[in-house]
């Protein structure tokens, strides 16, 4: 028995639009119920039922900047910017030094770059924590960049790698001919075909870097906290502010949504970490 | 040096820097978690000596780690399945062509890149049994009158929840990217012998799904175990120890228990678990 195409489409169709209507409300609800709250003096906050009519003010947002918390911000961003800067200079020419090899060495160091990735955080943040107090180091800015870049190297190198095995080799060829150098061919013929790839890559490990709890939880209490820490410290306060703490949430959600609504089609791979291309 | 020569000067240059860095940072610190493991080492007392396997005696010993390791079990079998469920109708819903399809996945894709503790204190706030919309509110208008986190029962299924929310997107696109290979002939071929929209599922999409559905369950698995920030923020491990995974339970035992020789075997344990996922995992990428 062959149904009408038409009527397929038409139980398909109700199906995907009422699905994914409930999915946005559960995606969105969160998010909006965060700004809501960030805009809400401390006594609306707590009333209920809540109150979807308010003058919205921007005091909680004002504590951030007055109660000295822009600091962590500083902090979360430059760690973050170092990871890119750190990241892009070991990983790009080892990306490529990868994709040129042949053999076993080659597949062998692919295979242990990417065990790492995968690796729990946990059976690392120990041994660091341990060594990063006999060098009287934590709460130190280092300390977080290090820790951060034991995900995000093998994250820039295994993305790169894929993505330079895939360029055709004729065109460095000719420039090695010619008498260019191999960093020369790399920064002259490799990297300027690179451009969107290269920007996916920095971009997501400032992300990684930006949202990462564990590392920088453990090792900073103070000076050098970042973001995620600062929200579970006063998540675990007696007395909550949710308007100040949803406030620091929703400026911790900013990198999220510059990403993904720019660059959200060359993150995918670095999302699910090469599973899928 | 002579090493160096024989590996060639082209690759070798370029590659040693990051394989050298890695080793300083992570295999350095791996072989030192070997070495913390097998030391009494407490941070609030002077003496620290070696132990031999005395900290795996004692931790296999406790029934707090057996109970860590059945609610890790059913952690990670819960927000896989409830990921997995939820990421095939996204991907299915999605692999088509409608107005404001980019938008509709820009939105979807979003958790996945929010900072998971703020994704585990957006639900904490909702859920609150005093001020928040769903548990002071909505939840009791429907007749749901217990706190979902302070319940023992409940909490590790509201962890979940937020975790479903935080992850399901990574699901999602390992399944449409699967979805997106197959090839349409084999619609039009089930479509011609007047196959149903279900059988058309049954016999033609799941059975080419089933290698990203295996990759995607091996990926949430090992982010599963690993999972600290979501439950830290929610629950920090209780009400008890209702919600506390491995990773709470080994945090609590080194860094609030300060014995750090015993919590660095619980990580080379953790370790060695996921180790045998990750290369099952990295088997099946590489085909």
């Amino acid at each position: 028995m062959r149904r009408p195409a038409r009527k397929r489409l038409k139980w398909g169709h109700a199906f995907v639009t009422v699905y994914l209507a409930i999915y946005l409300v559960f995606v969105l609800f969160p998010i909006v119920w965060l700004v809501l709250g960030s805009l809400k003096s401390r006594y609306e906050a707590l009333l209920v039922p809540p109150k979807l009519l308010f003058r919205p003010t921007f005091l909680a947002f004002d504590k951030i900047l007055s109660g000295g918390l822009l600091h962590v911000f500083g902090n979360s961003l430059s760690i973050g910017l170092a990871n890119v800067a750190l990241a892009m200079l070991l990983g790009i020419p080892a990306a490529y030094g990868l994709s040129r090899m042949r053999g076993a060495a080659r597949d062998n160091i692919a295979f242990w770059i990417l065990s790492i990735r995968m690796a729990p955080a946990f059976g690392l943040v120990i041994p660091i924590y341990a060594l990063m107090r006999g060098l009287h180091l934590l709460d130190t800015l280092p300390a977080v960049i290090v820790a951060h870049l034991t995900i995000n190297l093998p994250l820039a190198v295994w993305l790169l790698l894929s993505y330079f095995d895939e360029l055709p080799e004729d065109m460095e060829e000719a420039a090695l001919i010619d008498g260019a150098s191999r960093l020369q061919a790399l920064t002259r013929v490799i990297l300027p075909l690179s451009g969107p790839m290269l920007v996916a890559v920095a971009l997501l490990v400032f992300v990684f870097s930006w949202n990462e709890f564990l590392f920088a939880f453990i090792l900073t209490s103070s000076r050098a906290q970042t973001v995620p820490a600062l929200i579970a410290s006063l998540a675990g306060t007696m007395n909550f502010d949710w308007p100040l703490m949803s406030a620091i949430s929703v400026a911790a959600l900013v990198p999220a949504f510059i990403v993904v609504f720019l660059a959200q089609r060359s993150i995918t791979e670095g999302l699910t970490m090469g599973a899928i291309k | 040096m002579a090493f160096l020569q024989r590996l060639g000067r082209f690759p070798a240059s370029f590659v040693l820097p990051a394989v050298l860095v890695l080793a300083a940072i992570v295999a350095f610190p791996t072989v030192y978690l070997l070495y913390l493991s097998l030391r009494h080492w407490v941070i609030i007392e002077p003496l620290r000596y070696f132990d031999g396997v005395g900290n795996f005696a004692r931790v296999l010993r406790s029934p707090d780690f057996w109970n860590s390791a059945r609610v890790t079990f059913l952690y990670i079998v819960s927000t896989s399945m409830a990921t997995l469920v939820l990421g095939m109708g996204l991907a299915l819903s999605l692999n088509r062509t409608f107005f404001l399809r980019g938008v509709v996945r820009a939105l979807v894709v979003l958790p996945l890149l929010i900072p998971p503790i703020v994704s585990g204190f957006a639900w904490k706030f909702l859920l609150n049994r005093e001020i928040g919309v769903l548990g002071s509110y909505l939840l009791p208008a429907i007749g749901v009158k217990a706190s979902l986190l302070a319940d023992p029962h409940l909490a590790l299924f509201s962890v979940v929840i937020a975790d479903m929310w935080s992850r399901t997107s990574f699901m999602f696109l390992i399944l449409i990217a699967a979805l997106q290979s197959i090839p349409a002939e084999l619609y039009e071929a089930a479509r011609i012998d007047g196959a149903s929209v279900l059988q058309e599922f049954r016999h033609v999409t799941l059975p080419l799904l089933v290698p990203a559905i295996v990759i995607g369950l091996i990926f949430r698995s090992i982010e599963a175990v690993n999972t600290f920030d979501l439950i830290y923020v929610m629950t920090q491990g209780g009400p008890g120890t209702a919600t506390m995974t491995l990773s709470i339970y080994g945090w609590k035992v080194a860094f609030t228990s300060f014995d750090i020789g015993r919590g660095a075997a619980i990580a080379v344990m953790m370790l060695i678990a996921t180790v045998v996922g990750t290369t099952a995992l990295i088997r099946r990428i590489r085909r």
